[in-house]
């Protein structure tokens, strides 16, 4: 498949000269004017300045005077689609799509029910049935949106703006799930091929879990940290009206913990003072859940790397674009880093490579040993393969904005190679470290003064498992203290874990609850595809959820 | 500039690998080694590059000469003898080069190693597509000659450049000089030199300066210190693979298998 070349058909379309050419123009493109969609936002900002007297966005203020396209203002293409856009296309602010893709993360908590009905029956004598619980989703998807249930004279929120909120549940028990109203089932056996939803199935048992999609403009106004409350809120009112409690008994106080609080599971942890947000923000968010929540493994189980790509793809939005783009700097430098791992089949190139070459020489995906003899192999030929196609090909190395994309390139690529190689993603992101420094001797540079730190010390961390020193790669995330400060990294880190266990063909990598919570087809965004959202996104032609226009003039 | 340079002395850089781009590393590292003049660009043109001062006027100060300063009794203070800008109290000033990946002579790597190893009072920084030296202002001034003068640099593929670096890993123009945004510098297609017009901010320079004449390819792959398929391919330096891989198995093992690392 490499020997394709995946990335030439993209360079065609951006440069004009062949992609082996050594020469190329500048200074001759007209600056911003070559961009349409620059000559665009040029074009609003006009109109804004004229309607509100102050002025905005002007091209012509860069540099003191010389506007940014003093060389080609290249288009991008969003890998393994056909959809080329423009750079400015990928910032998050600019696409839809992405936000949806965050959106639909902080507002997910799951919520076990089986605490709560024990506590009905053992405790309050109530009786849980199948139709119990059908009656009780119908009003939990009334009231999760913002509809009173238990109260007379309360305020409402219009259905408008919390169109996107709802419950659903799941089992691994087909007799339940068959009792269950299939409005408000997430059917396993239906979204998973027949493998997958047999070990699913298993490892969640006879447990009863919803999936609350708490609605998206309450995560905006408040933050993720409110997810879990909201949802507690909105499912203990939902209990009392449909299983009639008292309003106030003791018992009520042991109800409300086992149906607020006991199995609760949040997308992702709160995070120390020094970056502090709630829980279900992006800093919190392990890996190994990313790799879960993206369901790439259900479309395509015989391909590993098709996996960890979209993984990473996603990853590389939510940690890079918006964990360390927005919540922690700010701007706009970010994109220009995490998109090369996204675009003009870059990367995909790099990883057919080196999946081909494990395949040869070890027989196949998770086969080879778990050695270090087989990271050194792996991730030296991810490396030297990547650094020689730079090399050959000088469009490709001016394609990426700078050297901390293409190491971030090239280490993903020997990461995802170790993983795919050995069905570890400990092995993985050691073999991710040892092309930083490979590629550091062969070029004499690497990436931003950050690679100097994370990348050097990072082999010594890598198999760390021990509280304080390290942990498992799946249960890390951004905010592990030797990743928080570096871009261009964690997005490839989830596709590195997710590599690993789709090349053993695992259901799910850590955690089958959140696996099987995402697949979820009411779902505007497709997590079975995120570069084809993202692209969609960027041709401006993704609806998301969310949106004011109820409450607000007619525009 | 003596009291700058570092003294060579018994220990060289020690530097793995058996191809020419190795052995060019450890040359410019190894202070005992004299960088090959190639051109001459007087004081005042390397004063008006940087930017920091205007020729002819005074170093501004940050504090006052170290004499009159009445430093605190000190072990380090009197073993390491002050270079003259820190005696002065200059102020700490930079010079910012961007380094090709086309054979340009030095890398960021390199440049920040050969800088540890031959002057004192150094501050590099290391990047992708930059590489800021900082130090006191008299002594910047001294180290920015002799690295523009030197084999260590070429007019095209190595720019000055403070801010706006952008142009490392693109493609060289017609004339086969590295991009530059802010278009600090020209080449005369009549002296076939490159002239810079701005300083390294992109000032606008009254007075342009000339850097010489850009080397030709065939030249800077003898010359480089970067590791390339169309040049020198890692590949064939084994002894650097094999090296590298060690450093690498060593960490990882000093991580949580220490007892393996220390019979390796």
């Amino acid at each position: 498949m490499a020997e394709k070349k995946l990335f030439i058909d993209a360079l065609k379309k951006k440069f004009k000269e062949e992609p082996t050419d050594k020469q190329t123009k500048f200074y001759i493109y007209d600056g911003w004017k070559q961009s349409a969609r620059k000559r665009e936002f040029v074009e609003w900002a006009q109109k804004i300045s004229k309607e509100r007297g102050v002025p905005g966005y002007n091209p012509e203020m860069h540099l003191g005077g010389i506007p940014v396209g003093q060389r080609v203002l290249m288009p991008y293409k969003i890998s393994s689609t056909d959809v080329y856009c423009e750079g400015d296309d990928l910032h998050y602010i600019n696409n839809a799509a992405m936000q949806q893709m965050w959106d639909d993360i902080r507002r997910t908590v799951i919520v076990g029910l089986d605490a709560p009905h024990a506590l009905l029956e053992k405790r309050l004598g109530k009786e849980v049935t199948p139709e119990t619980i059908n009656q009780y989703l119908e009003v939990v998807n009334h009231a999760l949106p913002g509809g009173a249930v238990v109260q007379e004279h309360m305020v409402e929120i219009h259905p408008a703006l919390v169109s996107d909120s709802y419950v659903k549940v799941f089992t691994g028990n087909d007799e339940l799930a068959d009792q269950i109203d299939k409005k408000f089932l997430i059917d396993i056996n239906k979204q998973f091929p027949k493998e997958q939803a047999e070990a699913l199935k298993k490892a969640i048992g006879k447990a009863l879990y919803q999936v609350t999609r708490v609605p998206i403009i309450v995560g905006r106004a408040a933050d993720g940290g409110t997810i879990s409350r909201w949802s507690a809120m909105q499912i203990s009112m939902a209990m009392i009206s449909s299983y009639k409690l008292m309003a106030g008994e003791a018992a009520i106080a042991e109800f409300a913990y086992a149906a607020k609080h006991a199995e609760v599971i949040q997308m992702a942890t709160l995070t120390p003072w020094r970056r502090a947000r709630g829980p279900n923000e992006p800093g919190g968010l392990p890996f190994g859940y990313l790799a879960d929540i993206v369901q790439t493994s259900r479309k395509y189980p015989d391909d590993p790397v098709r996996v960890s790509l979209e993984t990473l793809a996603a990853g590389s939005v939510i940690f890079d674009q918006l964990w360390f783009g927005i919540y922690m700097s700010g701007g706009v430098g970010f994109t220009q880093y995490a998109t090369a791992v996204y675009t003009d089949d870059i990367l995909d190139d790099f990883c057919y490579y080196i999946a081909d070459y494990v395949k040869k020489k070890y027989g196949g995906f998770a086969k080879a040993p778990r050695t270090m003899d087989t990271i050194l192999d792996v991730a030296t030929e991810a490396t030297l393969y990547g650094l020689e196609q730079y090399e050959r090909f000088p469009a490709l190395m001016e394609t990426h904005f700078g050297g901390s994309q293409r190491a971030s390139v090239l280490a993903a690529a020997s990461g995802v190679g170790a993983s795919i190689a050995t069905g570890d993603a400990q092995a993985g992101v050691n073999g991710w470290y040892l092309s930083m420094i490979l590629h550091k001797e062969h070029m004499g540079r690497l990436g931003f003064y950050g690679y100097d730190q994370q990348d050097q010390l990072g082999a010594t961390n890598s198999f760390a498992y021990r509280s304080d020193e390290g942990l498992p790669m799946e249960l890390r995330g951004a905010n592990y203290p030797n990743y928080a400060m570096n871009v261009g990294h964690s997005g490839e880190y989830a596709g590195i874990v997710a590599a690993a266990h789709a090349a053993c063909k695992h259901a799910w990598c850590v955690n089958p609850i959140v696996k099987v919570a995402f697949a979820d087809p009411t779902l505007k965004f497709d997590w079975t595809e995120p570069r084809k959202m993202i692209a969609k996104g960027a041709l401006r032609e993704f609806m998301p959820d969310g949106e004011r226009d109820a409450v607000i003039p007619p525009h | 500039m003596s009291e700058i340079k570092v003294k060579a002395g018994k220990y060289k850089p020690a530097y793995p690998g058996q191809t020419i781009v190795a052995e060019n590393r450890r040359k410019y590292l190894d202070p005992g080694y004299q960088l090959k003049k190639l051109r001459s660009i007087s004081d005042e043109d390397v004063v008006r590059l940087l930017g920091h001062r205007v020729p002819g006027e005074a170093y501004k100060s940050v504090h006052p000469p170290l004499e009159e300063l009445g430093e605190p009794a000190c072990p380090i203070r009197e073993l390491v003898e002050p270079t003259p800008g820190a005696k002065a109290g200059d102020r700490i000033r930079y010079i910012q080069f961007t380094d090709s990946v086309y054979f340009a002579p030095l890398a960021p790597y390199v440049r920040s190693w050969m800088a540890f190893w031959r002057y004192r009072g150094v501050d590099p920084g290391t990047l992708s597509g930059r590489a800021p030296l900082e130090m006191r202002e008299r002594d910047l001034e001294l180290v920015a000659k002799e690295l523009l003068e030197t084999e260590v640099f070429d007019p095209a593929r190595v720019g000055v450049r403070g801010a706006t670096v952008h142009g490392h890993s693109l493609r060289l123009d017609e004339n086969g000089m590295m991009f530059d945004a802010l278009r600090r510098y020209t080449f005369d297609k009549n002296t076939g030199e490159v002239v810079y017009v701005k300083d390294q901010v992109g000032v606008p320079l009254e007075t342009p300066v000339r850097v010489g004449k850009p080397l030709p390819e065939e030249e800077l792959k003898k010359m480089t210190t970067i590791y390339r398929v169309d040049g020198v391919s890692t590949r064939n330096d084994p002894e650097l693979l094999n090296w590298v891989k060690r450093i690498h198995l060593l960490r990882t093992l000093a991580g949580f298998r220490l007892e393996k690392a220390e019979k390796l």
